[in-house]
């Protein structure tokens, strides 16, 4: 009886539920089986762990994308792919990595983790996270079977007019992109204010804001984030969609418009975009580094601080990537200014690690090297950003490969790694296995090695001035020696990501148990069974410090909430600030209404693209369906 | 197993705790990050209308005259009237009293659909196209994006007023009305920033 909740071993406590009430609890809580019973899955464990898979799928696609350009820049003139086709692999990796990868992939392990964290039995609109997921996954498969159909973008990931506009890109690639880009808004939408309520109001009892764990605090500063970045996306997306649809002027220089309010709108959500993909990192980093060292974190206050104010100064970055479209000298000051600031919050939250690990006893388990190899890459990546934000350096090397070594040092360091970290520490939560260690160990050092081999020496080929976005260079250009080591490089970091992908596979069938604190860890999630109990928990717990389980083995004791009903869905909620008990929100059952709705909304937009009606089709199709969805619920099931 | 036993004991019991509250409702708060979204979005709109504006020496540009007053300048105040029909719904909501629920959303309905049927007036007086020129493409853009809103305000706010007249609102239930109110309450007060900048910045600046 090793994977026992500790509420549930009988021999513990006269507290704990009896056996039949437990299991008329996860009777109520229980996500219904087969095929059709899929399309009606509302809980958060079950919701969370699709976003991750998917989003991996998607990664790994968008992967193979970044190999076939590396291949066909293995030599010049080579070619494997035509031009053409270049342009659309490009847009779609780089589309791909950003809206169907990264931000998708935090948000799953916000919503599969923020839950257990705070100890609640699920998150506050159930079905609202069904639907987000729907949509993505309809508008990122969608994407995908573009590129296999010849319909895919072809004007980068962030699609400038006038290139995308009707008269230089005929045809539907923009209008899919544009449309995919809003399916990704309205899913990330709906999961921030999913998470913002989630943490501002089901904590359990005890767990005041200056006790909620900093992943917890990071994935708070995402929702945010995402709340007042997305919108700009949307408003330039649409008005995109308008020119090219009904003919509107807003970007069509000659008749009023600016192209450059694209580009202003664009990089407004694009800029805080690339720390929206950070900051949860961040606390994934912060996560493993306290359990590894079994310490505290020194200078939680700090660290905290830090995280909100990367999130709020990444709002004052977004001309950084203007700097050569002609800016008044003053503006351009000071945005170089705001973005040397990043920095000093960037600071902080390494010495709150350094100090964190100074000394310490650590464990140098999988994830732990996974964080290294954060640590060395991100701040590689951070090295080459400084040099970029002054304007005169990045007038130079502004759309030269430099750029790109730069953004895969900062993406890859800051959300790859910090997620396969996540991958190996949390893998035994969701699955009940350990993924198997030496695999991983070797996972870690290949990615790092063909990481490094793959992008370093593009930090030279754009101060030798190769731009990016090309599909080939000449013999004589002397870039040919670079480019192989480069696309070498990528080989090898496949084989490391496959290393993981076998490790995964393996381990699912053959991996060894997982105790149930295997890392032996403060925070709440494991304190339940791994995988979860459909209830999340079989008591929800009161907690006194930062470090709850820690409390528990140290005291011997622990307070729960009692008095919830089994025969349905109930969840404390508490005040925002000091966490005490208010009410018992009432969790709505499965059902299949959300998936109607992302269908219907789905029509709608791709409609769109066709027709404007489908707007109004999209407006009263989608409420009907939501009419089902709220309908009231049956009396018993309410008071 | 070497875990050390865990004493557990009760310190919170929720049997005690209400289980319907509609005024501090998760659900509350969910709306309100809905709203902050919209607020978020019509920021973006208003900064693209003056951004506009600041690249075009003439706006609106020659030979095109600002919107006219008249109708929006009554929508203005329709508007606003159907937020105190519902707020008295609302009251009447909290206190029970269901037949000041059904008619003060009823008449909500009713103010912002005349409101509706202003503003399109108003709209087929527009001078100018939505694809003639920037300045009519951020025009038609704001205003269509805030008519959908009333519509969607309106739709939703017509099912409560269904439910409302079958009597399905008890004091517990009334979570649906608080919600509802608050969203018609943004979608109301928007319109006084979009008002001052389509029908006003054109004449003043
Ligand atoms: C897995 C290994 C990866 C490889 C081999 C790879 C390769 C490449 C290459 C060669 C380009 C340059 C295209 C060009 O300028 O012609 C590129 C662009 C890009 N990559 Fe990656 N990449 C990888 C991972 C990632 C990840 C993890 C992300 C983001 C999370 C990412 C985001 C981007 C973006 C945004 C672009 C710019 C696309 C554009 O110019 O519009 N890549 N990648």
């Amino acid at each position: 009886m090793t994977d026992l909740d500790p509420a549930l071993d009988l021999r513990r406590s006269r507290h704990d539920p009896v056996p039949e009430h437990l299991a008329e609890l996860e009777r109520t809580w229980l996500s219904p089986p087969g095929f059709l019973g899929w399309f009606t899955h509302v809980n958060h464990t079950s919701i969370g762990l699709r976003f991750l898979i998917t989003s991996l799928v998607f990664f790994m696609l968008a992967g193979l994308l970044g190999l076939a350009m590396r291949m066909q820049l293995l030599s010049p003139l080579n070619g494997f792919l035509d031009p053409d086709t270049y342009n659309q692999v490009m847009t779609v990796h780089g589309t791909a990595m950003m809206f169907l990868f990264a931000i998708p992939a935090m948000e799953g392990i916000g919503i599969y983790l923020v839950p257990l964290m705070v100890g609640a039995r699920d998150m506050a609109f159930p079905r609202l996270n069904a639907f987000g997921y729907y949509v993505y996954l309809i508008g990122g498969t969608t994407f995908f079977a573009s590129l296999f159909l010849g319909l895919a973008p072809d004007a980068g990931w962030f699609n400038y007019v006038p290139l995308s506009n009707r008269d230089y890109s005929e045809g539907y690639g923009i209008d899919v992109w544009t449309t995919m880009i809003t399916f990704i808004e309205v899913s990330a939408l709906t999961a921030a204010v999913e998470l913002i309520v989630t943490i501002f109001k089901l904590r359990v009892p005890g767990m005041s804001l200056h006790r909620m764990p900093i992943f917890v605090w990071a994935i708070l500063v995402m929702a945010f984030m995402i709340l007042f970045a997305m919108p700009s996306v949307i408003v330039a997306s649409a008005f995109l969609m308008m020119d090219r649809l009904v003919e509107t002027q807003f970007f069509v220089a000659e008749m009023g418009g600016s192209p450059l309010l694209w580009q202003h709108l664009f990089w407004f959500f694009g800029h805080p975009e690339v720390y929206i993909i950070l900051v949860p990192a961040l606390g994934i980093v912060t996560t493993i580094v306290v359990t590894f060292t079994q310490r505290p974190v020194f200078g939680y206050t700090a660290l905290v601080l830090a995280i909100v104010g990367i999130g709020m100064v990444s709002f004052g970055l977004w001309v950084h990537h203007m700097y050569t479209t002609g800016l008044p000298l003053l503006g351009r000051s000071f945005f170089q200014a705001a973005s040397a600031m990043i920095a000093i919050a960037s600071g902080v939250q390494i010495f709150s690690w350094i100090a964190t690990l100074w000394g310490a006893r650590i464990r140098f388990a999988t994830p732990m090297w996974f964080v290294l190899g954060f640590f060395g890459v991100f701040i590689a990546g951070g090295l080459t950003g400084v040099m970029v934000a002054s304007v005169p350096f990045d007038r130079q090397v502004h759309d030269t490969y430099f750029v790109v070594a730069h953004f895969h040092y900062v993406l890859v360091g800051g959300a790859v790694f910090p997620l396969f970290a996540g991958l190996y520490y949390w893998f035994p939560k969701a699955t009940g296995r350990l993924l198997h260690e030496g695999l991983g160990k070797w996972s870690c050092a290949i990615i790092f090695a063909g990481f490094n081999v793959t992008f370093f020496p593009m930090h030279q080929l754009g101060l030798e001035g190769m731009p990016r976005r090309v599909y080939t260079y000449l013999p004589e250009m002397d870039w040919t020696f670079l480019n192989q080591l480069s696309s070498i490089g990528s080989l090898i970091l496949a084989a490391g990501f496959a290393l993981t992908l076998w490790n995964v596979i393996r381990s699912l069938r053959h991996g060894a148990d997982s105790p149930p604190n295997p890392w032996h860890a403060p925070t709440l999630d494991w304190a339940t069974t791994s995988p979860p109990l459909n209830c999340n928990f079989a008591r929800q717990a009161v907690v006194e410090s930062r470090h709850p389980v820690w409390d528990w083995s140290r005291d011997g004791k622990r307070g729960v909430v009692d008095g919830l009903r089994s025969d349905r869905r109930e969840t404390v909620v508490t005040t925002l600030l000091d966490a005490r008990p208010q009410s018992v929100q009432i969790l709505p059952k499965p059902t299949p209404w959300p998936f109607f709705s992302a269908v219907i909304a789905s029509i709608c937009f791709f409609g769109l693209i066709f027709s404007p009606w489908f707007y109004v089709a999209g407006v009263f199709g989608t409420f009907v369906t939501f009419v089902f969805w709220f309908l009231p619920r049956k009396r018993e099931e309410v008071v | 197993m070497s875990e050390p036993v865990i004493e557990t004991h009760v310190e919170v019991d929720a049997s005690e705790l209400p289980r319907l509250t509609p005024h501090t409702h998760p659900l509350w708060w969910g709306v309100l990050g809905a709203v902050a979204i919209e607020a978020a979005v019509v920021a973006n709109l208003l900064t693209s209308y003056f951004y506009l504006m600041a690249q075009n020496e003439v706006w609106p540009p020659e030979g095109v005259d600002p919107p006219d007053l008249l109708y929006a300048t009554i929508v203005l105040f329709v508007l606003p009237l159907s937020s105190v029909t519902m707020w008295w719904a609302g009251r009447g909501s909290d206190r029970n009293r269901k037949t000041q629920l059904a008619l003060g959303v009823t008449a909500s309905v009713g103010l912002a659909t005349l409101a509706l049927v202003f503003r399109s007036f108003q709209i087929a007086a527009f001078d100018i196209r939505w694809d003639e020129h920037a300045y009519g493409s951020i025009l038609w853009a704001i205003t269509g994006f805030h008519f959908t809103h009333v519509v969607s305000a309106i739709l939703g706010t017509a099912v409560v007023s269904i439910l409302a007249w079958k009597n399905y609102f008890t004091s517990e239930r009334q979570l649906g009305v608080v919600v509802d109110t608050l969203y018609w309450y943004f979608v109301a007060g928007v319109f006084i920033p979009i008002y001052l900048v389509l029908y006003w910045a054109p004449r003043w600046l």
